[in-house]
């Protein structure tokens, strides 16, 4: 389609409270409620079961007419009452929508007063986080709420404790609970158990091993202690590196703890750089299991070579999962010709860009942020790639110009496995690199068969000049 | 009222809304009410009822006016399915921004109306409001009349703001927003006996396992609302002699408007299980009254079932005395599916629905048996108590209710947006009662709920030592207390289905 400029047309981006849900179900014994109309939770319950089938709660609070006209005071505190009636949660995430802010509701107070009224003890943790629809993206309700939950735990007594002599890590968008144990198990490596502290942690809320027990809560998640913890560690790491992580800033802020921010661990060059941080930060050597696995990378790589060089690729998702796939392409020898973000992020096209000039300065390619699928699909057809890296909503596009959709990121609403897709640290690119590779074998298996299986196509040497000759 | 409370532990407030049916007990259930903040309904909101009777109307641009979530999370969510254009699978938002709700929204609605019309050239425009429109004040009316008259096609407002009432609201606002096409065109006559089909959204290509059926009787099928509804079809519906009403929830407002309006009368049917759709069939026929086609119907129904009911025996035989749960959107889905399910010899436990009127729960009462748990607007606690305590094999519900019940243990069939095979027509019945066959017993649930170390956990050792894996069994469910309700599959049909 052409030139639009009112109208958003197949959206990639979901609105800030789902970003908001998604940090609370990282951390334990919570439960996240909006506070607006009943819409808003079960939309968003749907499309997280879609993607991770798991159960999901999210309350609401089911604001009505008369909640929209004289305030939604009382529906809110009946919803939190409810909820620790039912579900007795440790935290409880309150996070807006569009609703509740425009008739101006100030959750802050209200949740004070219901402290108050119901004398609610220090135990139970109530999170207040506005993150109204109209602003942004889910990708920043993710780092408001982790940034809130963060200032939550920390607030208490603002002066350090006892120094823990741990890692903060602190995540700036959504990754995948397979992803989430990667991370787990290289920081574990190098650092330590009992010497990081992960945050948001859904390794286990978002896939929970089967064992014929519905827990209200799933089990799992970053510990209060630990994030309690968070403002007595040596350091911290933020995993991303378009967003400001609003977390990172206020843990170096107020209680100076010295700060980085990392792109998240796609690719050799990437994960490289995460780990020799690590190394550095933490003052321990790099164990020899992940000297193995990167060398196992670059083999893989070494063998993927011919197969995957020049293909034109087009990812597409949220922005640092899109930066860290973009160089994953990039030292494959990939031609990517089209790079997308879902959401504005202050340095999403500065570091794509670059990464760019680093390793393929030649490289042709178009980067956009902030657009919607149809303007995607019209770039997708305007540079022509071989090849799709993004979620299930490229899938029209790809079916439209017959190229392979590789899945990763979020939504993926039509595959089984989402949860468990890995694509950080060296085994997430050798995962990624694998099935990109055997996605082309696949390709040309299939055009070699089609061009052989013509008649015409095979004429052996010497009969065609035979043939020639009689005529 | 009998005591709910040995079957479900819930908030006080909720208790009127479950009911233990027993002999003397009335089939009155609170019902038809705002849902109670904090108590995790499963309901959505008057947009997602609007939304989703309204979407499957397959040519047509359907334009939300709000914030993006409202667009993003219904972007192609139902699985209907379309005989030509491709529209309804589009999403469109005005994507209202800070901006747009302090100084309101009216003019980005309808710039983005005329630059729709200008790419998409489409023959209507259904624009839905969302929360904030109603808040914020946007006159949703007066910019479609204005956008209607300066682009030359129907523009027409869809007033579902979410918070203005429940799901069934929504439904109205959809059937509101049809009123507006029907009758625009004159329909051509190509048979002396013509009906519509109300309340069937095409989900996986239903409609057409029961429009041929209809054709064949010599029945013109005018349009088919909302499922693979074209604009041109809706604004000749008026042609019919007859509408037939199946999702009663959502279209019995439509069918009445049109009773008023028109002087077509209407009945309520349903083309789920063998009986149901006989039903549907005979009704139709009777009501034309044409002796020629009644004969024709009976051939129908005599044929089709026979064609399929040595399968559908086969099934039973593997499916039978197994106990299911229901738990719908709408209350003619869940009277229907008892029907189906006696079909197949299984036993009703748990119904419940989001949307049920008094009326509807009434007849849900009559139909099944004293011990079956009627829930109205249930939640996950709810749902979880129940399916354990009710000893449910089965659950046929949406997505949100799945994984809740695969957690426990309990097998699942989706009769809802996500569906990918046709139920409806005696090919969709077979294709339910394959699907509960599959679900019911294949060998996977088994293992849900073993460990490591158990004796029972595989096949390999069912096969040497039959008495200490039962053992084994009593002894696991009482470590773990709650997981009353695994199932024992036992060994031949096991080894059956793995053969």
């Amino acid at each position: 389609m052409s030139e639009r400029n009112y109208t958003t047309v197949n959206p990639c981006i979901m609105c800030q409270p789902i970003g908001s849900v998604m940090a609370f179900k990282g951390i334990e014994d919570s439960m996240v409620l909006l506070h607006g109309s009943q819409g808003c939770s079960t939309y968003m319950r749907l499309h997280l079961a879609h993607h991770f089938r798991e159960p999901v709660d999210i309350a609401s609070s089911s604001l009505s007419e008369k909640g929209a006209v004289y305030g939604g005071s009382e529906n809110l505190k009946k919803a939190l009452k409810n909820i620790i009636s039912r579900y007795d949660p440790k935290v409880i995430g309150v996070s807006t929508t569009c609703l509740a802010e425009t008739i101006g509701d100030d959750i802050s107070r209200i949740i004070s007063e219901f402290r108050q009224e119901e004398n609610i003890g220090d135990e139970r943790i109530i999170i207040p986080v506005p993150t109204p629809s109209y602003e942004e993206s889910h990708n920043s309700g993710y780092i408001k709420a982790v940034e809130a939950i963060v200032k939550t735990f920390t607030l208490e007594d603002s002066n350090k404790e006892i120094f823990n002599n741990k890692l903060n890590v602190v995540l700036s968008e959504n990754i995948s609970p397979e992803d989430t144990r990667e991370m787990k198990h290289i920081f574990t490596g190098i650092v330590g158990h009992n010497s990081f502290i992960l945050l948001p942690d859904i390794s286990e809320t978002f896939d929970a091993p089967m064992t014929g027990d519905l827990h209200k809560i799933p089990l799992g998640g970053t510990t209060h202690s630990d994030i309690a913890d968070m403002k007595n560690s040596a350091a911290t790491i933020g995993l991303g590196i378009t967003n400001d992580n609003r977390a990172v800033n206020y843990l170096e802020h107020t209680f100076e703890i010295p700060a980085q921010n990392l792109p998240l661990p796609i690719g050799l060059e990437y994960t490289d750089m995460v780990l020799n941080a690590l190394s550095e930060v933490s003052g321990m050597e790099i164990p020899d299991e992940f000297q193995k696995e990167r060398g196992r990378l670059i083999d893989a790589m070494v063998d993927a070579h011919k197969y995957v060089y020049g293909t034109k690729v087009a990812i597409y998702g949220d922005p640092n999962n899109v930066l860290g796939m973009l160089s994953l392409a990039l030292e494959n020898g990939m031609h990517p010709t089209l790079v997308v973000a879902s959401s504005k992020s202050p340095r999403f096209a500065e570091h794509a860009i670059e990464r760019v000039d680093q390793v393929k300065p030649d490289c042709d390619v178009t980067i956009l942020e902030d657009v919607d699928f149809d303007t995607f699909n019209d770039a997708v057809r305007k540079v022509k790639p071989q090849m799709l890296i993004g979620n299930s909503n490229g899938k029209y596009i790809a079916k439209d110009m017959n190229i392979p959709l590789i899945r990763f990121g979020f939504p993926i609403h039509d595959r089984v496995g989402a949860q468990r897709i890995l694509t950080l640290g060296y085994k997430g690119a050798m995962r990624m690199l694998d099935s990109i590779t055997n996605t082309i074998l696949e390709v040309q298996d299939t055009e070699i068969a089609a061009k052989w299986s013509e008649p015409e196509s095979y004429v052996p040497l010497g009969e065609s000049n035979f043939h020639s000759a009689e005529a | 009222m009998p005591d709910i409370t040995s079957v479900v532990d819930t908030l006080d407030e909720r208790k009127p809304y479950i009911e233990l049916k027993q002999a003397k007990s009335s089939g009155e259930l609170a019902c038809d009410n705002t849902s109670i903040a904090g108590s995790m309904s499963q309901r959505a909101c008057v947009y997602s009822g609007a939304r989703v009777a309204l979407n499957p109307v397959t040519d047509a641009v359907h334009l939300v006016h709000g914030p993006i979530g409202c667009a993003s999370y219904t972007w192609d969510i139902r699985g209907s399915l379309s005989s030509d254009k491709e529209t309804f699978r589009t999403s469109f938002s005005t994507d209202m921004k800070e901006l747009d709700v302090v100084f309101g929204g009216e003019k980005k609605l309808s710039k983005s109306i005329d630059e729709i019309v200008e790419l998409y050239k489409p023959p209507v425009i259904f624009v839905y409001s969302t929360c904030i429109v109603g808040i914020i004040g946007d006159d949703l009316e007066a910019i479609c009349k204005e956008a209607n008259e300066r682009v030359g096609i129907p523009i027409i407002p869809v007033q579902s703001e979410g918070f203005k009432g429940t799901k069934s609201d929504g439904y109205k606002a959809a059937c509101n927003a049809l009123m507006q096409i029907i009758g625009t065109k004159e329909p051509e006559i190509t048979s002396e006996y013509r009906i519509n089909i109300f309340g069937d959204y095409n989900v996986a290509g239903d409609v057409w396992l029961v429009k041929p059926l209809f054709e064949k009787m010599g029945i013109q099928v005018i349009t088919s609302m909302t499922g693979d509804a074209t604009v041109d079809t809706i604004s000749k519906s008026h042609g019919a002699q007859l509408n037939l009403v199946q999702c009663s929830g959502s279209m019995t407002y439509l069918a009445k408007w049109m009773q008023k309006e028109y002087g077509i009368p209407y009945t309520k049917v349903s083309y789920f299980g063998i009986e149901d759709l006989a039903i549907a069939l005979r009704t139709t026929a009777e009501f034309f009254g044409s002796e020629e086609m009644m004969r024709i119907t009976e051939d129908i129904i005599e044929k089709e079932t026979e064609r399929i009911m040595p399968e559908i025996q086969a099934i039973r035989k593997r499916v039978q005395g197994k106990t299911a749960a229901i738990y719908m959107g709408g209350a003619a889905k869940a009277l229907t599916l008892i029907k189906g399910f006696r079909e197949l010899g299984m036993e009703v436990v748990i119904i419940g629905t989001q949307t049920g009127k008094r009326e509807d729960y009434k007849q849900i009462s009559y139909q099944v048996k004293d011990g079956t748990v009627i829930v109205d607007d249930a939640n996950p606690l709810e749902l979880a108590d129940l399916l354990v305590n009710q000893k449910a094999d089965l659950m046929v519900a949406g997505v949100k209710e799945r994984f809740l019940a695969y957690k426990l243990g309990v097998s699942f069939c989706d009769f809802n947006h996500d569906r990918v095979i046709e139920f409806e027509g005696y090919d969709g019945f077979l294709n339910f009662a394959r699907e509960i066959d599959i679900s019911i017993n294949s060998p996977v649930w088994k293992y849900v709920g073993s460990k490591l170390g158990d004796s029972n956990s595989g096949s390999l050792e069912i096969k040497n030592t039959n008495m200490s894996a039962e053992q084994n069994t009593a002894e696991s469910r009482k470590v773990v207390g709650e997981r009353s309700n695994m199932r024992d599959i036992d060994i031949i049909t096991l080894q059956g289905s793995v053969a």
